[in-house]
């Protein structure tokens, strides 16, 4: 676990002393958040259903934006070589890598998030809900984003990384959705959030397999 | 007694030959020098050898077992250093250094104090790397083999950016390295001169001995 937390810990580092790599994505998230009132109308009874869909889909394209760092710097200056020969497995330094990436770039999205949902007047039940499948919604995204970045790192042409985890997110952006309505009509959440939690657990044990093979392929 | 053989290795890119039928084996206290033109395969040769590409025929073998079988063991008696130093510009040289130890799964770190003056870094543990020459970066970079603590270096061009010092420094460490059993095996398109230790050449690109 020491190895883990190293890695955790320098990743971390790295992202607070190249700020705007945090900023960005966030950026961009309120932006285009603050957008929607201006071209829809400010009235509240309007903006309430579109809120929780709008927060989602801009959350899921603010997270796409910062994939590519999880390992682009790492790539191009031969620290993924290093990784892949250390006296560690692969699978748990990438797992450690998407886990910091989550923190750097997840974590102050769902604070975010919720500070914008209150302001667009979600009630009390719909932030709880926009909570909680964000909490199970974006690691996933970190999780699937890492095997789509391993695969593309180092070609030219970003949009090769949109086309191929944008379908890849669709289960996710369905059942926190689902989920959405279902707390604004008062009904329960449970079963999308067991689905959520399913999928979370199975990017969790699959993902990091997945990519560090795709780490592999692309130094070979 | 450790014992690196490569058998009939080839690699081709794009139907372009790079290299083939190359033999050779490599035990305790050697030093061999990989040598030839740019693009001759010097650095492909080296990846492969570490692990890192697959040859297009043949293997390589580390105690007569191929390196894919045993790769936990091959890795943990191994240190790869390519043309990239693999350490982070936003970070410090003691916190690269603490990454590095962690990788090399080694439970007792050797001492940072010690691998700075070898290295010829003393007291530089809080520069940021963004901060430094190349040289002291590829220095830095080269810190691995003192933390790693490995039997087989592989180095690929090791003495790039580093000045007078930093090349006697370094085959300061790779003759001692290898005075004391280990092996190494270096690629390099200059013409080297190292002192107190007989060195093995193999061609690339013009034959191979």
């Amino acid at each position: 676990m020491y190895t883990f937390f190293t890695i955790v810990r320098r990743d971390l580092l790295i992202a607070f002393r190249n700020r705007y790599e945090l900023i960005n994505p966030l950026m961009f998230f309120i932006m285009v958040i603050v957008l929607f009132p201006l071209a829809i109308g400010s009235d509240r009874q309007m903006l309430q259903p579109l809120t929780a869909g709008m927060i989602w889909v801009t959350a899921l394209l603010a997270s796409t934006l910062s994939l590519e760092a999880i390992f682009r710097s790492d790539f191009e200056d031969g620290s993924i070589e290093q990784f892949t020969l250390a006296n560690y497995p692969l699978v748990g330094l990438v797992l450690a890598k998407v886990f910091a990436h989550w923190l750097i770039t997840g974590v102050p999205l769902i604070l975010v998030a919720l500070l914008v949902g209150g302001f667009l007047a979600l009630n009390d039940a719909a932030l709880f809900c926009l909570l909680l499948t964000l909490l199970l919604g974006t690691p996933i995204l970190s999780l699937i984003g890492a095997i789509a970045v391993a695969l593309t790192i180092g070609l030219r042409g970003g949009m090769l990384l949109s086309l191929l985890i944008l379908p890849l997110y669709m289960p996710v952006l369905i059942f926190a959705m689902l989920a959405m309505n279902n707390a604004s009509d008062g009904l329960s959440i449970a079963a999308e959030l067991y689905f959520l939690a399913g999928i979370l657990v199975l990017a969790l044990t699959l993902s990091p397999i997945a990519t560090a093979a795709a780490l592999r392929i692309r130094l070979s | 007694m450790a014992t690196i053989e490569v058998n009939k290795l080839a690699c081709s890119r794009r139907d372009n030959i790079l290299f083939e039928d190359i033999c050779f084996e490599v035990s305790d206290g050697e030093l061999l020098q990989v040598d030839g033109i740019n693009g001759s395969g010097k650095s492909t040769m080296l990846r492969i050898i570490a692990g890192l590409t697959e040859p297009s025929e043949g293997t390589v073998l580390w105690n007569s077992q191929s390196i894919i079988e045993c790769r936990n063991e091959y890795q943990q008696q191994m240190s790869y250093l390519g043309h990239s130093n693999g350490v982070k510009d936003a970070l410090t040289v003691s916190e690269n250094l603490a990454v590095m130890q962690a990788l090399s799964g080694r439970e007792n770190h050797a001492d940072i104090d010690t691998i700075l003056k070898t290295i010829g870094l003393p007291g530089m543990h809080d520069v940021m790397l963004g901060k430094m020459s190349a040289g002291q970066k590829r220095r830095t970079g080269l810190t691995r083999l003192l933390i790693n603590q490995s039997h087989l270096w592989l180095l690929d061009e090791p003495f790039t950016s580093l000045d007078t010092d930093g090349k006697n420094i370094i085959e300061d460490l790779i003759v001692k390295h290898c005075q004391n059993g280990g092996i190494v095996i270096f690629a390099t398109h200059q013409e080297m001169d190292i002192e107190g230790h007989s060195v093995r050449h193999i061609h690339l690109g013009k034959g191979n001995d």
